[in-house]
């Protein structure tokens, strides 16, 4: 330690304000800079379980290569060739892992009587009184409610923003 | 007190697990219930399903990265579908190559066309996986009781070689009190099973025909009814030939069609392509074929293999006329009833699995009822292939133009499950629970003896056999050759060859055969090394006994009591 350091060491004693520089110089490490461990990330954060939907819709029936797909180019003739397959799978995906059911299951086109319980399930269209209720109605949509979901585990620390990994086949 | 019976159905291409609970105080016959196999199904997902896929994956360091709990030889759904992007991992018809005595079955060979690098295993080993991976997901769910019985099934046309690995693969497996079923029986079982009122549909001198078509292989089994003591016995009288030639073939056959139909038209299918058709050929024929099938041709689609899904896609279409052809006149053709299958006459085939050379399953079975010497009354359809109407009518057909007497067809359900439901259903029968069906060795064995003949330069001498376990010899009994003795050298190895005959059902044990002709297969040899002092001769007597269990085992007895078991060997048969 140099004469000059020595001096200001002792003055920031007194004043109360430790120079960082000695500091450091001894192994000390300022406390702001100690890096503070991350908080620990939500288990299961609300995008995962679309996320893992649709990779899973992907993998089994390519539904996003179909989305994702410029179709402006093919004729209906290929497009409906190719989707047979493709909505077969999906229907087999979504049967597995989300049970989905009719919330009213009646006959579209039929009059149909509202309760309280359809009624907070409904969406009244039409001439819809001033009140906002109605006592029924035809009914034009039975509506789909996803009764349970029962998507598979996913791996720790396993990225689901991959929706498909890239494939090469090595030749 | 009766125990718990687990039936399995180790398949070529998927395996099944049904059982029986014993219910307490009660003397009646369980019912079966089949069992749901938890197994991967995708890299992160577990799920039961009803059959479990006998194919193993042997994964690479970086396959399964985004999940560690996957094992590193995998079985099962996920195997299947990772395989088919992998072939060179890949381990499949592992049952096929059981019964292949022309390899060493308990070397690692397996796959077959492995990927250089990729560490093998024995077709031995990899039936331990299916039966382990059993026994697990068995275990998982049902604690382990006292006395359970595990039945596992068999291709009535394995040879004892085939059976005794099955057995160690059984043992490898950690499984206990392993008893092994040949799965027409297992399939007339379930029939029993299904239906408690079969003594009125079968009677005394009725012949029952069971043709099981499987995924790989075709087997024939005929049972003959009999009155004994005013009771229904029935009794297994004679086994077909091993006939690698199944269902695969025939969705193979059709994918094949559709493929030359393709390159017709100049689009090429590469092999991913290719495994996408044969598996759609499959769906196709399934839909076509279905009893209440409401059009003739299914559309084929192999959707485009990069991202772009439309754009890559190739279209086609299989005609109900296509299949139909392809399976009255290529696999189930109507032949006389004295027609053989042909023969393979290459000098040279390939390594690999002993296909079938002729696919005409009709042939074959006209082949095996003339060997039977019987004509059967009734029909029981086991296997896949079977669901089809098309195929049942055609070989019912068959059968009526070979025989004077109308054959009927029994009523068979839920043909991929009737084998592991009949495998349960049997242990029960083995506790005195229901009905059993006699059957014993379905085979005549032989060991080979060299002849006292001059030498001839460039020669070997002429090789005589001698019926050492006669045809249907029961579990439980032995017989031995008393009027002839061998001079048995110990200390040192000694070769027995080894034959056995699925057509000379009269041979008596003892009975010299000195023209080994086609009607004997050689087996792969008996090689032992005796213990006792080097170059003692010991004079003995042959004796064969057929264990509870229904393992043949050939010992040597000397006259001061001295036994020693000759081991089939599993050595490569040495041409």
């Amino acid at each position: 330690m140099s004469i000059g350091s020595a001096f200001s060491a002792f003055f920031s004693l007194i004043t109360g304000k430790f120079p960082d520089a000695i500091a450091r110089q001894y192994g000390y490490i300022k406390e702001s800079e100690i890096p503070k461990p991350p908080p620990p990330p939500p288990l299961v954060k609300q995008s995962d379980g679309a996320l893992q939907l649709l990779g899973i819709l992907q993998r089994d029936s390519r539904l996003v290569d179909f989305l994702m797909e410029d179709i402006s180019g093919y004729s209906d003739e290929q497009i409906g060739g190719a989707m047979r397959g493709v909505h077969e799978q999906c229907r087999v995906s979504l049967d597995r892992y989300l049970k989905l059911t009719p919330v009213i299951d009646g006959v579209e086109g039929t009059f149909t009587k509202l309760d309280s319980a359809t009624g907070k399930v409904t969406k009244l269209i039409g001439n819809v009184p001033a009140s906002g209720k109605a006592p029924g109605g035809l009914l034009r949509h039975k509506g789909w409610r996803a009764e349970k979901i029962d998507l598979p585990k996913t791996g720790m620390g396993e990225d689901l923003t991959l929706v498909a990994p890239a494939e090469i086949e090595v030749e | 007190m009766s125990h718990l019976s687990i039936g399995i159905d180790l398949g070529t291409t998927n395996c099944a697990l049904a059982f029986a609970k014993p219910v307490p105080d009660n003397d009646d016959i369980s019912p079966v219930e089949l069992f749901p196999i938890q197994q991967w199904v995708h890299v992160n997902e577990q799920r039961a399903e009803p059959l479990l896929p006998s194919f193993l994956y042997l994964a690479s360091p970086t396959d399964f990265q985004a999940n560690p709990a996957v094992p590193r030889a995998v079985v099962g759904a996920l195997a299947q579908a990772r395989g088919a992007e992998v072939p060179g991992r890949l381990v499949s018809s592992a049952k096929s190559w059981l019964c292949h005595s022309g390899v060493d079955r308990t070397a690692a060979i397996l796959p077959a066309e492995a990927t250089e690098g990729v560490e093998r295993v024995s077709p031995v080993t990899a039936s331990a996986k299916y039966l382990e991976h059993l026994r697990v997901a068995w275990e998982a769910v049902h604690p382990k009781v006292a006395g359970q019985q595990v039945l596992i099934t068999v291709p009535a046309s394995f040879d004892a070689v085939a059976r005794e690995l099955t057995e160690q693969a059984a043992t490898q497996a950690g499984f206990k009190n392993v008893v092994l079923l040949e799965e027409p029986q297992a399939a007339l079982y379930a029939w029993i099973e299904r239906h408690p009122n079969w003594r009125e549909m079968v009677g005394p001198g009725d012949y029952i025909l069971v043709v099981d078509i499987g995924g790989g292989t075709t087997d024939f089994t005929l049972i003959a009814a009999r009155d004994q003591g005013g009771e229904l016995a029935l009794e297994r009288v004679a086994v077909g030939d091993h006939i690698l030639l199944g269902g695969d073939n025939i969705d193979l056959a059709l994918a094949r069609t559709l493929e030359a139909e393709l390159a017709g038209k100049k689009t090429k299918v590469d092999r991913l392509q290719f495994q996408a058709l044969w598996q759609q050929a499959r769906i196709a024929k399934e839909n076509l074929l279905a009893t209440d099938a409401k059009t003739d041709k299914w559309p084929i689609t192999i959707l485009g293999m990069g991202s772009s899904l439309i754009g890559g896609t190739i279209k086609t279409q299989l005609k109900r006329q296509q299949i139909e052809t392809l399976l009255l006149d290529g696999f189930f053709p109507e032949v006389q009833a004295d027609e053989m299958p042909q023969r393979r006459r290459a000098g040279l085939v390939e390594a690999g699995l002993p296909y079938a050379a002729d696919a005409a399953v009709t042939r074959h079975l006209a082949a095996f009822l003339k060997n039977a010497g019987t004509k059967p009354t009734h029909v029981l359809f086991n296997g896949g292939v079977l669901q089809s109407a098309l195929v049942r009518d055609r070989i019912l057909g068959v059968l009526n133009s070979w025989c004077d007497k109308p054959v009927r067809a029994l009523p068979g359900e839920d043909l991929m499950h009737a084998v592991a439901r009949g495998a349960a259903y049997y242990g029960m029968a083995r506790q005195g629970k229901g009905v059993r069906i006699r059957g014993g060795v379905p085979k005549t064995y032989y060991i080979g003896i060299e002849s006292a003949a001059p030498a001839v330069p460039g020669f070997r001498p002429p090789l005589k056999a001698l019926a050492v376990a006669p045809f249907g010899m029961e579990e439980g009994t032995s017989v031995r050759i008393e009027d002839r003795e061998f001079a048995l050298m110990v200390g040192e190895p000694a070769e027995f060859r080894f034959f056995s005959s699925a057509v000379r059902k009269k041979d008596p044990a003892g009975e010299m055969i000195d023209d080994i002709g086609r009607d004997l297969v050689e087996m792969s040899p008996i090689e032992v090394t005796l213990p006792g002092d080097m170059g003692e001769t010991v004079r003995v007597r042959l004796e064969a006994v057929v264990t509870d269990t229904g393992q043949l085992q050939i010992w040597c007895v000397a006259a001061d009591g001295r036994r020693w078991k000759l081991e089939f060997n599993v050595r490569e048969r040495v041409a």
